[in-house]
This record gives structure tokens, C-alpha cells and sequence, in this order.
């Protein structure tokens, strides 16, 4: 047991002493802050209601028809200034003078198909824009011309809240802070024994008072620890910016076991494979496919994280201890192949 | 030539020995192509915000197949008190949909009438004809905003588009994004074996026997980087074929992408020390990679400066849009500069002396910019070096603007502002201070004389990129601004080697730390671009 505790401390020792961590950190940061960023930025740019909300008031659309065509109020009720104009040769000018930034002309023929007519500026930036805020009123006069024929279509009055910043929150974000330790841990795990082989220590390591098992368990066990202190680190920055996380403790657990796992499968390439670079190579693989099957199979992990989070009401503990059995299975396996690193 | 290509030989056999006993190399690149393929037929799959929300559902509902909703059915007596209990969040029954007023009932009343809205289209489109379906047809003209058409040029009766706005959604370039990030996939990971043969060949003490031989540094990482460059053309050819995609614009697009990525990946077995090292180097220079050639390309057709990644070149290209070449060589050319600048960097460094030190990574930094300047006389390398990093600074700079685009307005300018005047003050000086360090210049006259050339340097690569990027993209004014100094060149060309001077007089003379010396000459940097951001 002291000599186990002693390579956890030697792992630790070392990890702190060569500051490249610091870039792990860095990079989580980094990857947080940008998908925000990112993500905003997104919906600043491709959001309607987010662009109505900031910019939206600026876009002035010339229509040239009756005060009483049925498209107006839905154009109003967006938000968008709408100024009546006779004739298509008046809505030119009025747009070649910048008084309106795009033209609506709507023909009386209104038998069978109606057919509008829309003028967009020829900049890509601006076109793009005004296409983004009109697509919901003329979707909404699609819907009034289908009623007219008769049709019903359902759910159209539902509005809700814009929902993406809370998706992106629980199902991207906090998954993305509490598995990146985890698999970082699994690369360092990689790396500290396939080290110990090419730089022929391992014989030394293994003639102190120290089994191969615990040399491994212990490794192990320092990448973990490493990646549960990331974890407490950012659920406190998170719960400080006032997300609001429930079963913290389950979450950490999962956080734990899900590191438990990749550090253990990644030890298994390593003794099995005794380089680093096809162990790494094998352990970036292992780690695709298991989130492309977890997610195939609805075991996933980053969904038990997210329901875990929002506090749903059929996910519990019992989620996690699935991942602890799997994890303990694992390292059934890496007990009884340990010995292939020596051989 | 010959000695790269029998470099290149020995690679790749050392490659497949590596290899054999394990997995092939081509059934671990038809494992990765399954992957990547089963990645992009999931994508709808796996989506923003999967399993969050819980539908309680009567049985005449028809089921709900979006990976965001989980569905119960329910007894609609029972739904409302489960709806009270939290346990569902929204309650479907038939047509009727019920939900409380809080945000996360709200938020999934939203997702949900996205999915319902297209159900509704498909049950419409499916049991009506198709003229009562759709009723409404939207033409499309485009009109030259800048000037109006003379008076014998009639406007155009027939629409350019025609769209069914339920139908048509409006145009985002994500799909395309991700269809483009495909071919930066098999690049990186190719890469990582380009770093990881060089790191074995170090382990090993190979690399040290083959520069004892008669080849140059400059033949053996250009030998050892042929195959897997070619590898990567190859695999980006395939992409390009499968994807149904233009095969020779995609070369074009992506050749020097490649390049510059192995440049980037070039940069880690010269400078690791531990293989932790590694791991942490290379998962930095795949996030900034990644996220350099993703997030512009995000805003194709929002903003010129999208074109700074090359990948927008690609959405282009799936869209059958066209671009001409200024636009390809917007974001080809800093790319290419770099790979030209990493290869002499690492021919400079690939000594043994350099690669087997442990030592702290700044010190190891500090080495490698010595070992570029100390090829040539200070008075040639400073300036020399203050001109060929600009592409490196300009790159910099913009991921600093797309990063501050995000913070309101004043915090915006500020913090540009501060990000580039480190940036520019840091190469500028680091030059200088390495020298110095090594004991090459000592007195201060040699100093000032060094940060005016490095001044000088600066001040006409800043130029001659300004004049290029202006007259290749017009309306990247923000991008311009950045480099914004007075129309006299003597008064810019003072300032920086102020700045400089006393970055590298605090650091080399008065002796503070390296940090709070170019804090200083920061700060006095910030306040000149304030000044003249406010003058103009």
C-alpha cells in the first residue's frame, strides 16, 4: 500500500513539475469560451428572434400592394418596418435611395398558386439577413393562404422560449468540462507506462517491493485523481456563474468513473500494445467508436450527464452504478493481461 | 532530391514494420473512414440538447423521432399532474398541447414546434394536392444596392430563385461546414503520425546517427514528411471523390491547408521533453487548428472575413458558388508563409543539442529563436525575422478580433487593441532579448540600433500585408484597422521602435523580468493606438 501511494505521489510529483498540464487546462478553457462565443455568435447571425431582438429594427421593407393585404400585419407583428408603396418603379428609387432595404411586391392574381415577389440588395451579408427575420411572416401567410383552401394545420400557436443556450449548456458544455479530464486522463495513462517501457525503467520500477498490478492500479489512480480535481474546478466556476446543476455528487461520481474507464481501457492498449505511438493511436479510436456506440445503444454517458443535470426525474444513481459495473469488468481484464507489459 | 526520396522509403518501411504486427495501416483507415461516415450519418442524430426534454403523449399521437424528446405515453387524466410534478415537461394530447410557464417546460414547448412544424408540413404535402398544399411561391431578384441601372436597363421580370418558404429553409452554411471538417480529419491524424515518427527516431537515438550522415536537416524533414503528405493529399482526393466533390479544386483548397498543419505538428518532437509533453502540445495545436479553420467558415456569406479559412473556400465549393482568386489566396498564402517559416525553423533546430535538452519551455523557446537569428549577422536576422513573422501576427490578431466580437462594443475595441499590442510587441523584442540572452549583442548602443531595424522590419511587412489584404478583400475594413497607424510612415515607424527600445532596455539592461517589460512596453503601445483611434 505505501509503495502504491508512493508512484501516485512520484505521478503527481512529476505531472506538477513539468507544468504541461497547465496547456490541458488552457485548452478546456479555451474550448468552453469558444463554443460560447461561437454559439452566440451563431445566434446573433442565425437566429431570427435574436436578430429582431439586437438589429432588427433598422430593416425597412417597401411593399407595394393594398394597406389591407393579409402579408402586412404578419410583416408588423415581426417587427419589421413596413412602408406601402404603389408602384414597383416608385419601391426602386425609394430603395436606390437606401429608404428601404428590401422590396415585397405581391400581384392581385390570386387564383390557385400566389406568387410573390421579393428584391434583396446583392450583398450576401445583408440578402442573407432579410431572407433569416421574413421567413416566419411568410411562413405564417403560407398558413393563412392554406386556410383559405380549406386546410387546418395544428400547432402553429405554440411559441416557447428559444431554447438553444440551455441545450448547448446541458448537453454540450458541462459534458465537455466533466469527460475532457477524463479523456485527458486516458492519454497521460498511455503515455507514464508506455514511458516506463521505452525508456527501460520498468524493470527497475518492478524490482522495489511492488507488484505490476498495483504499478498499473496506481498510474491509474493518479490520472484519475488529477482529472476529479479539473472536475470540482469547473462545476464550482459553473455554479458560480449561476447555472444551475443538480446532483452535483452523482455528477462527480459519473465524472469519476467515466475517467476510471477511459484510464483503464487506455492501460489496456498500452499492455497490449507497448508503444506509444499505436497505443495512442488505438486508445483515440476506442474512445470514437465508444461515444459513436454509447449513443447507438442509449447508454450514453454525455445524456446520463445532462439528465443527471437538469434534474430529470427517471435518472438517478442507478444510471451511474450501470457505468461503475462496466468500469469494474474493465478492469477485470487489465488484473488478468497486466503481465503481458513485462513478458 | 534522391537523398528525400531514400528518406522517404526508409519512412514508410519503417511504418509498415511498425505496424504489421498490429493493425494494417489500411484496415485502421477503413476503420477511421467508418467512423467518420457513421460521424456524419449520425450528425442528425446526436444533436444540441439530446435527451433533455420528457413528452408526455396520448396513444393518438403519432411518435416523435427526434433524439431531444424522450416519450411517455400517458393517461391524459393523469398527464396534468405529472406535468405539476415535473416529471414530464410538455403534455401532448391529440392536437391539444399543454405546458407549464417555466423555462424548461418553455424551452421544450419551442424544440418541439420546430419538430411538429415539419411533421404538420409532411402530413399536409402527403393529403392535399400539392397546388393547395403549398399555395404560396416567393420569387427572388437580386438588386445591386450600390447603384441604380440606367434607364434602358429594365429590371429583371424573371425571379432568380424561386422558393416555398415553408419548405426553403434560409440559407446556413453548417452542413457544408461540416462536410468540409471531414477533410481536415484524416490530415491531423496523419499528422500525428508524421510527430510520432519523429519522436521515435529521438527515443532511439536515430535521428542522431542521420544527421551525423551526409544529408542536410532540411532533407530529412522534407523526406520524412513526403509520405504522409502525399498520404494526406490522397486521403483528400478520396473525400473529394465520395462526397462527389470538385477533385482538383479540392486539391487546391486543401494542399496547403495540409501543409500548414504539418508545419504546426512539425513544431512538437522538437520541442516535447517528457511524452506527456506531447500529448498536451499536440491537443493544443489540434484545438487552435481546428478551431482557426472552423469558426470563420461558420460565417460563409456573412462576413469577408470568413475567407481567412480555407474551408470556406470548400462550403463554396459544395455550394457551386464561385470564387476567384484573390479570395483563394486570402487564406492560401499566410498558410503557405508559415510552412515556409516552420521548415526553416525546424532545420535550425533539428541539432542534437537542442533535441535532447530538458529544459523549462520558455527557456526551449527562447533557444530556438536563437538558433534562427544566430544563422546571420543581428544587424540582417532582426529586421529579417520582424518581417517574416507578420503572417504569424496577422493570423493571430483575427482569431483575436473573431474571439472579441463576442464582448460588447468598448470592451471589444479594448481588448483587441491590448491582444495586438502584445502580440507585436512580443515578436518584435523576443528577438532582440534571445540574442542578448546568448551574449551575441551587449551594449546598448547595439541594442537601439537593433530595435530600429526590428522596427523598420515590422513596419514594412505590416505594410506590405496591409496593401495586399486591403486590395484582396475590400471590405475587411476592420481587418485594415488593425494594422491602422498615421499616413506619415516615419511617425508609426518611431513609435514601434519606442516600444521596442523599451521592452528590450527594461529587459536587458534594468534587468525585470522579461513579463513585466513587455507589460510595459504594452501598455505605452496601447495608449499610441488609442490616441490615433480616437485622432481619426
Amino acid at each position: 500500500m505505501i509503495s502504491f501511494l508512493a508512484v501516485v505521489k512520484k505521478e503527481l510529483g512529476s505531472v506538477i513539475r513539468d507544468r504541461t498540464i497547465v496547456i490541458s487546462i488552457l485548452i478546456q478553457l479555451f474550448i468552453a469560451s469558444f463554443s460560447s462565443a461561437l454559439l452566440l455568435g451563431m445566434l446573433s447571425l442565425y437566429d431570427s428572434d435574436t436578430i429582431m431582438k439586437y438589429g432588427g429594427a433598422g430593416i425597412r421593407i417597401g411593399m407595394i400592394g393594398t394597406s389591407d393585404h393579409p402579408l402586412r400585419p404578419f410583416l408588423s407583428e415581426r417587427g419589421l418596418q413596413v412602408t406601402l408603396l404603389p408602384t414597383l418603379a416608385d419601391a426602386e428609387s425609394a430603395f436606390y435611395q437606401g429608404q428601404i432595404n428590401a422590396i415585397v411586391d405581391t400581384p392581385q392574381d390570386a387564383n390557385g398558386i400566389t406568387e410573390i415577389k421579393l428584391y434583396l440588395p446583392d450583398s450576401d451579408a445583408v440578402s442573407s439577413l432579410i431572407r433569416m427575420v421574413i421567413q416566419e411572416p411568410l411562413k405564417q401567410y403560407e398558413n393563412f393562404l392554406r386556410m383559405q383552401n380549406g386546410i387546418e394545420v395544428n400547432y402553429t400557436d405554440l411559441k416557447g422560449k428559444p431554447a438553444t443556450s440551455f441545450e448547448f449548456v446541458y448537453s454540450v458544455l458541462l459534458p465537455m468540462l466533466m469527460f475532457f479530464p477524463a479523456f485527458v486522463a486516458g492519454s497521460m495513462t498511455v503515455d507514464s507506462l508506455t514511458e516506463e517501457v521505452e525508456n527501460n525503467t520498468l524493470q527497475t520500477l518492478l524490482s522495489a517491493p511492488l507488484t505490476i498490478n498495483s504499478m498499473i492500479s496506481a498510474k491509474i489512480a493518479a490520472t484519475v485523481i488529477l482529472s476529479v480535481l479539473q472536475c470540482i474546478a469547473w462545476l464550482t466556476l459553473l455554479v458560480l456563474n449561476g447555472i444551475a446543476i443538480e446532483h452535483i455528487t452523482w455528477i462527480l461520481l459519473l465524472a469519476v468513473i467515466v475517467a476510471g474507464i477511459t484510464s483503464t481501457s487506455a492501460a489496456l492498449g498500452a499492455v497490449l500494445l507497448k508503444d506509444r505511438e499505436r497505443s495512442q493511436f488505438i486508445y483515440s479510436l476506442m474512445l470514437l467508436a465508444a461515444v459513436a456506440i454509447s449513443t447507438l445503444l442509449d447508454v450514453s454517458p454525455i445524456k446520463t450527464l445532462s439528465r443527471l443535470a437538469i434534474g430529470d426525474y427517471y435518472t438517478s444513481g442507478w444510471n451511474v452504478a450501470l457505468f461503475a459495473a462496466f468500469l469494474a469488468g474493465l478492469y477485470m481484464i487489465l488484473w488478468k493481461v497486466s503481465r503481458r507489459l513485462v513478458v | 532530391m534522391n537523398q528525400i526520396l531514400v528518406i522517404a522509403w526508409r519512412e514508410v518501411t519503417r511504418l509498415r514494420k511498425r505496424f504489421s504486427s498490429g493493425a494494417s495501416p489500411i484496415a485502421v483507415l477503413l476503420l477511421l473512414a467508418v467512423l467518420g461516415l457513421s460521424a456524419f450519418a449520425l450528425r442528425d442524430m446526436v444533436s444540441l440538447g439530446n435527451g433533455l426534454y420528457r413528452v408526455g403523449v396520448s396513444d393518438d399521437v403519432p411518435p416523435i423521432q427526434d433524439s431531444r424528446f424522450a416519450v411517455v405515453v400517458v393517461d391524459p387524466s393523469e398527464g396534468k399532474a405529472l406535468l405539476d410534478q415535473h416529471v414530464i415537461d410538455v403534455l401532448i394530447d391529440g392536437v391539444q398541447v399543454t405546458y407549464r410557464d417555466d423555462d424548461k417546460s418553455l424551452f421544450a414547448i419551442k424544440a418541439l414546434k420546430q419538430y411538429l412544424e415539419k411533421q404538420e408540413l409532411v402530413r399536409i404535402g402527403s393529403s392535399y394536392p400539392e397546388e393547395e398544399a403549398f399555395p404560396l411561391r416567393v420569387g427572388i431578384n437580386y438588386l445591386n444596392a450600390s447603384q441604380a441601372p440606367g434607364q434602358n436597363e429594365a429590371t429583371p421580370t424573371k425571379p432568380e430563385e424561386v422558393i416555398i418558404p415553408s419548405l426553403t429553409p434560409p440559407p446556413a452554411p453548417f452542413t457544408q461546414v461540416l462536410l468540409a471538417l471531414i477533410y481536415i480529419l484524416p490530415i491531423t491524424f496523419i499528422s500525428i503520425f508524421f510527430t510520432s515518427s519523429f519522436m521515435d527516431e529521438k527515443a532511439n537515438r536515430r535521428l542522431t546517427i542521420l544527421l551525423s550522415a551526409p544529408v542536410t536537416p532540411f532533407q530529412i524533414i522534407l523526406g520524412k514528411m513526403l509520405p504522409y503528405a502525399i498520404f494526406a493529399l490522397t486521403t483528400t482526393v478520396l473525400i473529394a471523390i465520395i462526397t462527389k466533390g470538385n477533385v482538383p479544386l479540392a486539391l487546391a483548397i486543401f494542399a496547403p491547408t495540409t501543409l500548414f498543419i504539418f508545419a504546426i505538428y512539425l513544431m512538437v518532437p522538437l520541442f516535447y521533453r517528457t511524452f506527456k509533453d506531447t500529448t498536451f502540445i499536440a491537443m493544443l495545436v489540434t484545438t487552435l487548428t481546428t478551431a482557426y479553420l472552423v469558426f470563420p467558415a461558420m460565417f460563409t456569406n456573412v462576413n469577408d472575413l470568413a475567407y481567412i479559412s480555407p474551408l470556406t473556400l470548400a462550403v463554396k465549393m459544395y455550394r457551386n458558388e464561385p470564387f476567384g482568386w484573390r479570395e483563394y489566396l486570402f487564406p492560401s498564402l499566410p498558410m503557405s508563409a508559415i510552412f515556409g517559416f516552420a521548415m526553416f525553423a525546424g532545420t535550425r533546430m533539428l541539432n542534437e543539442e537542442f533535441l535532447m535538452g530538458y529544459k523549462p519551455i520558455t527557456r526551449k523557446v527562447t533557444d530556438a529563436i536563437y538558433l534562427m537569428m544566430a544563422h546571420s549577422k543581428p544587424y540582417l536576422s532582426v529586421p529579417v525575422w520582424s518581417l517574416l513573422v507578420i503572417p504569424a501576427v496577422y493570423m493571430t490578431q483575427i482569431v483575436f478580433l473573431a474571439f472579441a466580437t463576442n464582448l460588447p462594443f468598448r470592451m471589444m475595441l479594448g481588448a483587441v487593441l491590448v491582444a495586438s499590442a502584445l502580440v507585436e510587441e512580443v515578436v518584435k523584442s523576443v528577438g532582440i532579448v534571445a540574442l542578448a540572452e546568448h551574449g551575441v549583442v551587449k551594449s546598448t548602443r547595439d541594442i537601439i540600433v537593433l530595435a530600429f531595424l526590428s522596427a523598420l522590419g515590422f513596419l514594412i511587412g505590416e505594410k506590405l500585408l496591409l496593401l495586399i489584404s486591403i486590395s484582396m478583400v475590400s471590405q475587411a475594413r476592420v481587418s485594415g484597422a488593425l494594422f491602422s497607424a498615421g499616413v506619415f510612415l516615419f511617425i508609426p515607424l518611431f513609435a514601434h521602435f519606442t516600444f521596442t527600445a523599451i521592452v528590450t532596455l527594461l529587459r536587458t539592461k534594468v534587468k525585470l523580468p522579461y513579463i513585466l517589460a513587455l507589460a510595459a512596453g504594452t501598455v505605452v503601445h496601447f495608449f499610441y493606438n488609442w490616441y490615433l483611434l480616437r485622432g481619426s
